[in-house]
């Protein structure tokens, strides 16, 4: 096989058929993994019939979805209703294909030479993201619009505002992340981060910016406490009320995939990334460490989903603009003149 | 400019039928809402669509006969309501319970204002998006509906006291578990406490939403915690006691400003005071009967009475009307405390968002049950 | 804002108490039970499903007066037997219509014979079926067989012997003349 055909059509497809397979069995797995976790700290045990233990629940699930009544409402426009499904998971899928798993590796001397485990490493990673996450948003405002229906169009509005406004101090946090690691490309940004274990971790010196990103992140997907516009007690379901079937399952995946986006962003750009906390440990995969770190915050994410009650809509927009904002503005300022001070100390 | 051509700014109405059927309305109350975006212009509770014709029905049975009914008015609260009847018939009849026969009613009454008070918090929690409180309330509330399965029977339509007393006497081992639980409950109430009370989001939601103030709450005629969160000092079992209230030491926690927060803050203390109530009844305790000598046919003469009890909810009263050969009330008119509540709710959420009409529903703690009938 | 406020703003210690509270139940015990291969236990008192003892039955109609739904249906008549001479009462229908019933259990506190002839302490409460308006229509008979019902598990049918105040049968059978419901020292914890 010509090396070319080999080097960028076989191997990428390879690359997307695994990540692919890896993120929507994550995503699933998530599903199954908040009802069980959100059941223990409700003093219950989550679904335990379905296969051993329970765990056989998301495959349950993903077959009465697909043989569920596809279900068109009385004029709802067909085309657009078709397609806002497809506009908000596709984005989300996308953006794994920048996202850096781990070192380049020869998976244990299996590969003739190393292989990175990630499709593309682009120099301007962080801006593609940030703009292929931002259509996502079309989504949601074309499938409530299109379910021709007063609560559905509230909820995909609200949505859409929201997810709008959170983007803002969200981009201003990882300003300040650039400006640590110098560089758009999320392998620099790990890269930055080598150096003496958890020490040299983007945490210590952003630690604020980590909370206004995990924040504005938790917004952005629609989670509790932002969850208004899919509270139940509220508007229904919001702007996925009038889906059904196939169609709302690719609402429920999409809405887990940007969990999961977000948490691995937050990760490599907080956290190490494939780094391990241990300084000077080679020992274990940078995949695990990655996975487990991943893992915890897919935790945070139930975790405040069990706790928090829900911000109303205002208040919501007031802690996005009057609150995030400065604060993400202000952090640019301090870890810009932070850096300023601490480059000039080491040279003189 | 033209009259008829419309200006940026007009107003457009909508109107949303919020409910009947909708997890967030305690049952199946209708609200139909006049929305312009998201703020409530006009908000009117349409209710009736859970009348089962009680009191009519309570026309058509001898008086005993009627107890099993009133159970299912408010059904998350049957002790009260139960004790609200034979409170109002030993009054028109003029019987004396003996003492032993109130300390148990009191103990009853006081368990079941706990578990109708961990119903509210869950489902106020649970309006408001914090999902977890609904559980653990639950948790405490079965062991709640296991002292009363032991007592007389049934976890939720209690049929457990009688028209001069109380049916059957306390189990052997009741007193020391009621205790037990009586005693491990106030670390429960911390637990929702540290939960919500300090919460900044659910303050954010609850404070100055749904404010009522002392003088509106005493003239729409509300009861119950909705007038003592305003600051009104005013209990049924304080200003007309009955059942022995008056040899229990209790106090009746009041609010300030009148809004959810308050209400809720409330509803807490009133938790830990029948705490308090339940665990001087079981000390003071006495002996005797639990049956005063009422007749197998209960004829109670020309009359007619109005007595109330404080309900979890409310005042809870009971007009009743007996004619002179007649073994039926001739007419029994319910006052439930939801009923004169509801009436509250468009005043109170004029001008404010749809999230706050969900808050101010479970804030005001209605039960379809007794609104309808 | 003075500073103080604002760090308290920006730190939220109140929402890691709760996040605390929540954790902490990850690791506690759950209160699941696995239905249907474990069931709790009813208390003694619980108002269940009808048990009937014809043969102890004085046809007195106290319970069909004293049901608030009106739901018990007798019909009787008298009969004279040839040898004493003396009136009879015979039981022709006694039929309870239980789709109707609210388990109040005002015909049990009626009944006044010992053990009690009409009893609701029989622990059972499966009762769902298919059909409504036949299944759920007990008459004599199946009162006593209890055809159709799922018992709880222990609990024998009126027609196999069940005791009013012991349906698990824990204690041994002891001779009719048993004190009835209103003692308490008889039932023990629940």
């Amino acid at each position: 096989m010509p090396e070319a055909l080999l080097q960028f059509l076989v191997i990428p497809l390879v690359k997307i058929v695994v990540i692919l397979g890896v993120v929507l069995l994550v995503v699933a797995y998530a599903t199954f993994a908040e009802r069980k976790i959100l059941g223990y700290m409700q003093v219950r045990l989550g679904p335990n019939r379905v296969g051993p233990k329970g765990w056989l629940q998301p495959v349950a699930d993903g077959m009465k979805l697909l043989v569920k009544e596809d279900l068109v409402p009385d004029g709802a426009e067909r085309l657009v209703f078709m397609l806002a499904p497809c506009l908000i998971m596709a984005p989300a899928l996308l953006v794994f294909s920048v996202i850096p798993f781990a070192p380049p590796t020869d998976l244990f001397g299996l590969l003739p030479e190393p292989i990175a485990p990630y499709v593309a490493d682009i120099n301007i990673a962080i801006l593609f993201i940030l703009g292929i996450s931002s259509v996502g948003v079309y989504g949601v405002i074309l499938g409530g619009w299109s379910s021709n229906n007063k609560f559905s169009l509230m909820g995909g509005l609200r949505s859409a505002a929201q997810l709008i406004s959170y983007e803002v101090p969200m981009g201003f946090a990882v300003v300040a992340v650039l400006l640590m690691a110098r560089s758009l490309s999320l392998v620099d940004i790990v890269e930055a981060q080598r150096g003496f274990g958890f020490l040299t971790w983007f945490i210590f010196p952003g630690i604020l910016a980590f909370g206004i990103y995990f924040i504005c992140g938790v917004a952005e997907t629609n989670r509790n406490p932002f969850d208004l516009p899919e509270a139940e007690s509220e508007l229904v379901a919001g702007f996925h009320t009038e889906y059904s079937g196939m169609k709302f399952a690719l609402f429920f995946m999409a809405e887990y995939t940007n969990m999961t986006v977000v948490s691995s962003l937050a990760v490599i750009m907080f956290f190490g990334g494939w780094l391990s906390p241990i300084p000077g440990d080679d020992v274990v995969p940078g995949f695990l460490w990655f996975s487990a770190k991943v893992a915890l915050f897919l935790f945070a994410y139930i975790w405040f989903r069990a706790t928090f009650p829900r911000y109303r809509f205002d208040q919501l927009m007031q802690v996005g603009w009057k609150w995030l904002l400065p604060l993400s503005l202000a952090n640019v300022l301090v870890i810009g003149l932070g850096i300023l001070v601490f480059r000039n100390l080491l040279k003189g | 400019m033209n009259d008829s051509t419309p200006s940026l700014f007009d107003v457009e109405e909508m109107e949303l039928s919020f409910g009947p059927q909708h997890p967030a309305t305690h049952g199946v109350l209708r609200v139909m809402l006049k929305l312009d975006g998201e703020k409530i212009l006009d908000a009117k509770p349409i209710i009736g669509y859970l009348h089962r014709g009680t009191e009519k029905l309570f026309e058509t049975m001898p008086f005993p006969q009627c107890l099993p009914h009133t159970d299912r008015m408010d059904y998350v609260a049957a002790a009260t309501n139960n004790q609200g009847f034979v409170v109002t018939m030993e009054k028109l009849l003029g019987i004396t319970i003996p003492p032993r026969a109130a300390y148990i009613r009191m103990l009853l009454a006081e368990l079941q204002r706990l578990a109708s008070h961990l119903v509210w918090l869950a489902t106020h929690a649970i309006d408001i998006g914090a999902m977890t409180p609904f559980f653990y309330t639950f948790r405490e509330r079965d062991a709640i509906l296991d002292l009363f399965e032991e007592y007389c029977g049934a976890r939720l339509t209690l049929n457990c006291m009688r028209i001069g007393g109380v049916p059957h006497e306390l189990p052997d081992g009741w007193t020391d578990r009621c205790a037990a639980f009586a005693n491990d409950f106030p670390r429960h109430i911390e637990e929702y406490e540290d939960l919500l009370t300090n919460n900044r989001i659910w303050k954010r939601r609850t404070v100055d939403v749904g404010v009522i103030s002392a003088e509106d709450a005493i003239e729409w005629g509300l009861t119950g915690p909705p007038l003592r969160g305003s600051g009104v000092k005013w209990d049924i079992r304080k200003v007309f006691p009955y059942d022995r209230y008056d040899e229990i030491d209790f106090e009746i926690p009041i609010g300030s400003n009148g809004d959810t927060y308050d209400r809720y803050l409330v509803r807490i203390e009133e938790m830990r005071q029948s705490v308090r109530i339940i665990q001087q009844c079981l000390i003071r305790l006495p002996g005797g009967p639990i049956m005063a000598k009422a007749p197998k046919v209960l004829r109670a003469g020309q009359g007619m009475v109005y007595a109330s009890v404080e309900a979890p909810k409310g005042e809870l009263g009971y007009f009743i009307v007996a004619t002179d050969k007649g073994t039926n009330p001739y007419r029994c008119h319910v006052r439930p405390p939801s009923f004169i509540n509801v009436q509250a709710l468009p005043e109170l959420v004029r001008g404010r968002l749809v999230a706050d009409l969900v808050a101010v529903i479970g804030t005001l703690d209605i039960v379809l049950g007794e609104i309808d009938r | 804002m003075s500073l103080a406020d604002f760090f308290a703003r920006l730190i939220p210690t109140d929402l890691f108490t709760g996040l605390g509270v929540t954790g902490g139940y990850l690791f506690r015990k759950k209160e699941t039970i696995q239905y249907p291969e474990q069931r709790m236990r009813p208390k003694d008192r619980f108002r269940g499903m009808f048990g009937y003892d014809e043969n102890r039955c004085i046809v007195c109609h106290l319970c069909a007066k004293a049901c608030p739904i009106d739901i018990i249906h007798i019909a009787d008549h008298d009969e004279r037997d040839p040898e004493t001479n003396k009136k009879k009462k015979v039981m022709d229908r006694y039929d309870i219509d239980v789709k109707r019933c609210m388990f109040c259990g005002l015909c049990s506190e009626a009944c006044p014979t010992t053990p009690k002839s009409i009893w609701l302490s029989t622990l059972t409460y499966e009762t769902a079926t298919y059909e409504r308006n036949t299944e759920l229509y007990f008459t004599k008979d199946r009162l006593m067989s209890w055809e159709g019902v799922q018992a709880f598990p222990g609990v024998p049918s009126p027609a196999q012997g069940q005791s009013p105040d012991d349906p698990l049968g824990r204690k041994p059978t002891q001779p009719s003349s048993a004190t009835g419901e209103g003692a308490a020292s008889g039932q023990g914890a629940g």
